[in-house]
């Protein structure tokens, strides 16, 4: 059974239905529903036989062809019943029913620190002047690398899609984030379910396997996830990337590895990752590679090895300790950090990790960069933020709270189609993009959904070019901790910036704070 | 003839581009290689021969080279390998054969804790005894220990065979003693006769997984 993600009110008008109308002749929402909320009785009339099963992803209002579906959340439960809410009702019957705990993915729901509480200070009279975001240039470039690569990556934009391994995510879907890395000049990664063949052209804009039709400008660029289960892993395999990652934690789970579930693998999934068909493909939490932080250099070593020294090394943390993760993976080696957020987590997970495991997105970024420049790399080592990110105005906020980028992973499965129900773990997604089911796979074209995320990417691009230049700067580099203040208190407290209308920091981050 | 390479106070760098232009003309000998970690990784052809002892890593994504170590191997030796072959005339240290896809691991000696860990389809054959947690979460290949094993042995396998000489401490979860069957037996004929091994294949023990879905117990493929 899918998670029961909330309480969720499925009406059919009758008078716009055409099946109430003429039953037999349209079952739409029975067809398009993973789920089996609606069915059909014997005389072909449509009705809802299960309210309980709908996850809110509102594909059969979507097809309907009269609008004749509302699919709406029961709010008032949590104001009324909290915290005796239908949803926490139906887990725990769940557990006493199975003796199971619950799974989803799609990260942490509900209230946490975040960039909410942040505004963006624009350029007047007393700060440089603001620059024209019609009539002027605005520099994005990323460059990964550059003082120790022969190729470094040279990203046109502060974005990548972060790693949402095959398994996780349909063939269709990793070839669309191809497709829209590609178009955009940004970073997809492979996540840890090995390398879709496909990818590795479609990424660099080539439109068919011999790269004879170039199709996609200017070309994105592959890192390749090096992690604790090494599914689909060879000396090819890290060969094939312009850089690799190596996965020490994700936001959905810190602490613990990958899940995928046997639902999600299929015959082409098991035959990459080396296991049979229908098992669950669960990581290992730690490397049984690696003993202590010696061993990581040394990995970390023989990785640059292989590639024969000419792709940068990444890391991918989960919300942990920052400051000493952050420290830890420089002295390791690393080229580039992502850091994962308490929100981010398009994995599956137990709901209890995904919900209430990790440090707040918002609250990573202070000490990550602290650790950057105690160790005097800053800017060098490039720091990107991940979980939760929704748009320009956020990338706006990490960046100048220091980040060098930032990673789109539930928004970019939203610009994708997702419409965030969080059943992906079940493989059931309505949209194609987490199901592995070659029926609702056939749903997402993979092109069309590649465009999708271009079009994100360069519309998102063009929102931080705006507030970039708004607040007097023509470079993101050069975005700063002026650029910002917290609203309130909590927020002024997290983050060390500037508190509105006391317009300073709060004073125990002028007294030593920091790591 | 052999090209001898000395590796003494070179790094990881240096000796590794000599090596891989070097391979290419045949078979290579090197020297002084203990302080060296991850030394032979990804290698696709080519003979190297270690003189004396190797470090840890050696031979990580080994895809096709045959590697020999004349002394002891450090920790983690061919990790991750797809194909090929590594020989230890000595002992290994924690983790032999992780995360293997393919080729085959033979150590005359002993090897340590976590020996062939989530194992996906190389053989490892293990001369001597092996420590604990030996073939956790294996997934494919066959693993064969002519001594004895520690606590744990097999915890959640998989799939694969772990044949065992000797005795174990324990077995690990989701494991199943199983009987010999000759297409077991003439199989360990065929590895010692290859490796030169003495050894009655008759008179081992055959463990395999319980069941294949030892986690989560109610999903079926989509």
């Amino acid at each position: 059974m899918p998670s029961v993600n909330g309480t969720f009110c499925v009406t059919v008008m009758k008078d716009r239905c055409i099946n109430a109308r003429m039953p037999g002749k349209c079952a739409t929402c029975v067809e398009v529903c993973p789920y089996d909320v609606y069915a059909l009785d014997d005389d072909g009339s449509v009705y809802v036989q299960n309210y309980n099963a709908c996850v809110g992803c509102r594909i059969c209002a979507e097809f309907c062809p009269e609008d004749a579906i509302r699919i709406n959340p029961a709010e008032s439960e949590f104001l009324v019943r909290s915290p005796w809410t239908f949803p926490q009702v139906e887990e725990i019957h769940h557990k006493a029913q199975t003796g199971q705990y619950q799974l989803r993915g799609f990260g942490t729901m509900g209230y946490a620190p975040s960039f909410d509480n942040i505004t963006v200070v624009p350029s007047q009279i007393a700060s440089a002047a603001p620059r024209d975001k019609y009539r002027e240039e605005c520099d994005m470039e990323v460059v990964i690398g550059e003082d120790t690569c022969e190729h470094p990556i040279r990203m046109q934009y502060p974005f990548l899609f972060p790693a949402m391994s095959f398994g996780a995510l349909s063939r269709e879907a990793r070839m669309a984030l191809a497709i829209g890395a590609a178009q955009t000049g940004i970073i997809s990664n492979t996540g840890e379910g090995g390398l879709l063949q496909d990818e590795s052209w479609l990424i660099k804009g080539y439109e068919n396997e011999a790269r004879t039709l170039k199709q996609w400008e200017p070309g994105g660029h592959l890192v390749v996830q090096w992690s604790t289960g090494r599914w689909g892993v060879s000396a090819d395999y890290v060969r094939a990337g312009d850089g690799v990652e190596v996965k020490i934690g994700q936001g959905a789970k810190p602490g613990m590895g990958g899940h995928l579930l046997g639902a999600k693998v299929t015959e082409e999934i098991a035959a990459i990752r080396g296991i049979p068909i229908g098992s669950d493909a669960l990581s290992p939490c730690r490397y049984y590679d690696v003993q202590d932080p010696e061993d990581m250099k040394r990995m970390v070593a023989f990785l640059r090895d292989v590639t024969d020294y000419q792709v940068p090394i990444f890391f991918k943390l989960g919300p942990s300790r920052p400051y000493a993760d952050v420290k830890a993976c420089v002295e390791a080696g690393a080229d580039a950090i992502s850091i994962d957020g308490l929100v981010g987590g398009t994995g599956a997970s137990p709901t209890i990790v995904t919900q209430g495991v990790g440090i707040p997105t918002v609250a990573l970024i202070p000490p990550a960069v602290q650790a950057l420049k105690d160790l005097g790399v800053h800017r060098k080592v490039k720091l990107f933020v991940l979980g939760g990110i929704r748009h320009g105005l956020d990338a706006y906020k990490a960046l100048a709270m220091g980040a060098d980028g930032v990673g789109f992973g539930a928004a970019a499965e939203i610009a994708m189609g997702c419409r965030a129900c969080m059943a992906c773990a079940t493989g059931r997604c309505p949209y194609g993009i987490t199901s592995q089911d070659p029926e609702l796979r056939a749903r997402l074209d993979p092109v069309e959904a590649g465009q999708r995320l271009a079009n994100f990417i360069k519309a998102t691009a063009e929102e931080l070019k705006i507030l970039t230049m708004l607040s007097g700067h023509d470079n993101i580099r050069d975005l700063g901790e002026e650029d910002l203040r917290a609203t309130e208190l909590n927020t002024a407290a997290i983050t060390g910036l500037k508190l509105i209308g006391y317009e300073k920091r709060l004073p125990w981050w002028d007294n030593g704070r920091g790591s | 003839m052999s090209l001898v390479v000395d590796a003494s106070k070179r790094d990881l760098r240096s000796i590794s581009t000599e090596l891989k232009e070097a391979v290419a003309q045949g078979p290579v000998t090197v020297k002084e290689t203990a302080h060296l970690h991850g030394l032979v990784a990804g290698f696709k052809s080519g003979e190297v021969t270690i003189e004396g002892d190797g470090g840890d890593y050696l031979g990580a994504l080994n895809a096709g080279a045959t590697i020999r170590v004349k002394g002891n191997a450090g920790r983690y030796l061919a990790d991750n390998m797809t194909q090929g072959t590594v020989i230890v005339e000595g002992s290994t240290d924690y983790g032999a054969g992780p995360y293997c896809y393919g080729g085959t691991v033979i150590v005359n000696g002993d090897a340590g804790d976590f020996t062939a860990v989530m194992n996906k389809g190389a053989t490892i054959i293990i001369g001597g005894d092996v420590g604990d947690e030996v073939a956790t979460y294996m997934l494919a290949g066959d693993l064969v220990i002519l001594g004895n094993a520690g606590k744990n042995l097999g915890n959640y396998l998989i799939r694969g065979n772990i044949y065992v000489g000797g005795g174990w401490e324990s077995l690990g979860h989701n494991t199943l003693l199983e009987e010999m069957t000759q297409a077991d037996t003439t199989k360990l004929r065929g590895y010692f006769e290859q490796y030169g091994i003495e050894a009655d294949p008759t008179t081992f023990k055959k463990i395999v997984r319980l069941s294949e879905k030892p986690f989560y117990k109610t999903k079926k493929a989509a």
